[in-house]
């Protein structure tokens, strides 16, 4: 009977052994580096100060993550086809101006149509990038520089130049409601990322984006409508940037037109330290949310160290480079 | 096909750093020096045509372009109106435009400190005076004279009034403008002027929002986090950083509101004041301001005696004050533009130029 565990015993270990070589285990770390590097820079950040593994502090981290992931997210899908859109964070300013003014003049009860027109706004940039890029064959990063400067322009018109200030109370529930604790863009967030997590992975648009991204001619002679697929992109990455625009007006009650200023790169960087390859093809929904959480809780966790402002800008210039210097040397490690 | 793309992002790194903007104001520190104005001082003085050129279309700027339009149209002067887009080319662009057209004269608000050098030049040649209003030159000795706010000033008062508010101690964190900017660094320097005074007013966090609500709201949500309960008041460089900090504590469920004072006087400000969620501001009113600087201009051309520089020193907005500001800002600019001509004339021969009564 005991000899009989024993042996069981044994054999689970073996199985153990066999199933966890070092070798093993070495390449799952490596695999889940940056999920590793976060979980450490969180425990560092914990013993400098406890509050900041806090609720409140989670709170305060998802808040201001909220409106970056948003395009963070658009963006890694564009970046995944191998372009780019430099114009969200113009779209940005363009969905926070056309809310704001019309939230002024709307009544309250028609808040959500100010809403609708200011994501549809967005959108239509999104449709204006993919079309010039897909029929035109206008490099994305001109299309989008294009739209980036025409963009912001017409944030600057809706509001004659000025910032739109004194919007009406209600316009402050969309990003200031709460639902358990959090705020609604919160849930916007975590909804968006599932979503589109869901839809890169089993969907057949999914597909297309990775085949596209990977080899364009490859993907054509399969069958795929690439042009299709990249309007598709596109506008995505635009109607996110409608939200994101509307979020950030609701939650501080103005529209600057400056808003968005630089948005862009800090979605950029977000989508490399995740993993994703300038060149298209490769990355995920997933590494891009921990790109996204690892500049948040890096700013975050800096500010509560009182770290100023232009160190905080050196670390985590470090950070982008490193991140993406261990990604190439991950995959050249497990191709060798 | 794919170069690009690594390029790209440093080009438009690039790009962006060079949107970052420039400041907007400098304290006239010189004493005030009476200079007799246009050498040609037999100019007719009808029928003026001046050309304006501001750094862009800020709130200030715009609510500027109401009062100097009201100024005009009472004097039957002709404004050609453009604005630089924070695009020092542009400007430099614009006023040698203004010379070739032959303009009375030129006002500017400098996108840079240190620019404009050949086009104030060429002006000089052509005859035709500079002024500068709201913010100016290193080298000012081709402006004529200026309308210039005193942030320096401006930073003392909102650090003071924090002061009075506090009874003397306490502990504060300091929201400041984009870091070099010349208010951001007139604004501090006036905030450590009045805390030299108060050795119990103990400074928690000195951090930049780059004057933007939504940066200030994600940084005092992490401040609310470093010094849970230690906080005693928010002293920010301008209102919108003030609201964003606002912001951050009602998301926090801060209750009460931790004091907060600002700079500028813009409407969400006032009515911030309005709804006790803030206890002051300094108000820097565009239309006075600049309509004071198309007096000056007038009077420059007209032959009249100018000072070097008209220093417009923010007055204190609180509680108490606040209604009859709110109406000349927000909720009655209407009448109080049709007041401006009357006001910038007696403003001009008191010297307080800030005055709106």
């Amino acid at each position: 009977m005991s000899e009989k565990l024993e042996t069981k015993a044994t054999s689970i270990i073996e199985g153990f052994r066999e199933k966890w070589t070092t070798a093993k285990i070495v390449d799952l770390l490596v695999r889940n580096s940056l999920l590793i590097v976060i979980l450490l820079v969180m425990v560092y950040f914990a013993t400098q100060n406890e509050r900041f593994a806090s609720l409140g502090n989670l709170r305060a981290v998802l808040i201001a993550a909220a409106p970056f992931a948003l395009i963070a997210l658009g963006q890694t899908i564009v970046i995944l086809t191998g372009g780019i859109d430099l114009s969200v964070g113009s779209v940005v300013a363009l969905g926070a101006m056309s809310a704001a003014w019309l939230s002024l003049r709307l009544p309250p009860e028609q808040l959500w149509l100010a809403i609708l027109i200011a994501v549809i706004l967005g959108t239509i940039a999104g449709v204006i990038n993919g079309l010039v890029i897909a029929y035109l064959d206008v490099p994305p990063f001109v299309a989008t520089l294009g739209m980036l400067t025409a963009a912001s322009g017409f944030a600057y018109v809706i509001g004659g130049g000025a910032p739109i200030n004194g919007l009406p109370a209600e316009f402050a529930i969309i990003a200031n409601a709460k639902i358990f604790g959090f705020q609604l863009p919160v849930y916007m967030m975590l909804g968006s990322f599932i979503i589109m997590a869901l839809v890169m992975r089993y969907s057949a648009f999914g597909l297309r984006v990775y085949a596209v991204g990977g080899n364009r001619t490859a993907a054509e002679v399969a069958g795929v409508n690439a042009k299709r697929t990249l309007v598709q992109v596109y506008t995505l990455s635009g109607f996110f940037a409608g939200i994101s625009g509307v979020v950030l007006a609701s939650r501080v009650g103005s529209g600057p037109p400056s808003l968005g200023v630089g948005y862009e790169l800090l979605a950029i960087a977000a989508v490399v330290i995740g993993g994703a390859s300038l060149m298209g093809g490769r990355g995920t929904v997933w590494g891009t949310f921990l790109g996204l959480i690892i500049i948040q809780t890096l700013g975050n966790g800096l500010d509560i160290m009182i770290v100023p402002a232009y160190w905080q800008n050196v670390i985590n210039g470090v950070v982008i480079v490193s991140a993406v210097a261990v990604d190439v040397w991950a995959n050249r490690r497990r191709t060798r | 096909m794919k170069k690009w793309n690594r390029r790209g992002l440093l080009l438009a790194t690039s790009s962006v750093a060079a949107l970052v903007l420039a400041g907007c104001a400098t304290a006239a520190e010189e004493p005030a020096t009476t200079t007799s104005a246009a050498a040609g001082a037999a100019t007719e003085c009808t029928d003026l045509r001046i050309g304006v050129s501001p750094y862009g279309m800020s709130s200030f700027i715009a609510q500027g372009q109401e009062g100097m339009e009201a100024y005009a149209e009472a004097k039957g002067i002709e404004l050609l109106w453009t604005s630089a887009e924070n695009d020092i080319a542009t400007q430099a662009s614009q006023i040698e435009t203004f010379i070739n057209q032959g303009v009375d004269a030129i006002i500017i608000a400098p996108v840079g400190a240190e620019t404009l050098g050949p086009q104030l030049q060429a002006a000089a040649d052509a005859g035709i005076p500079v002024v500068a209003v709201n913010t100016t030159l290193k080298n000012d000795s081709l402006i004529i004279s200026s309308v210039l706010p005193d942030d320096v000033a401006a930073g003392a008062q909102e650090m003071q009034q924090m002061a009075d508010h506090l009874g003397g101690k306490g502990n504060i964190v300091i929201l400041q403008g984009p870091l070099g900017s010349s208010p951001e660094l007139d604004r501090t320097a006036g905030i450590n002027s009045v805390l030299a005074n108060y050795p119990d007013i103990n400074v928690l966090a000195i951090e930049t929002a780059n004057w933007s609500r939504v940066e200030a709201a994600n940084l005092m949500a992490n401040w609310l986090t470093s010094f849970d309960g230690q906080i005693d008041g928010v002293v920010s460089e301008n209102d919108d950083m003030a609201i964003g900090a606002i912001q951050a504590m009602k998301e926090a469920a801060i209750s009460p509101l931790l004091p907060v004072v600002g700079i500028d006087g813009i409407e969400d400000g006032l009515r911030a004041i309005e709804a006790g969620e803030m206890i002051g501001t300094s108000l820097q009113h565009g239309r006075v301001q600049l309509a004071a600087g198309l007096a000056v201009a007038e009077r420059v051309v007209c032959g009249e005696m100018v000072e070097k520089n008209y220093v417009y020193t923010m007055p204190p907005v609180n509680a108490d004050n606040v209604a009859s500001y709110i109406g000349n800002v927000v909720t009655d600019t209407e009448g109080f533009l049709a007041r401006i001509p009357e006001l910038i004339e007696k403003n001009l021969a008191s010297g307080d130029i800030a005055n709106e009564n």
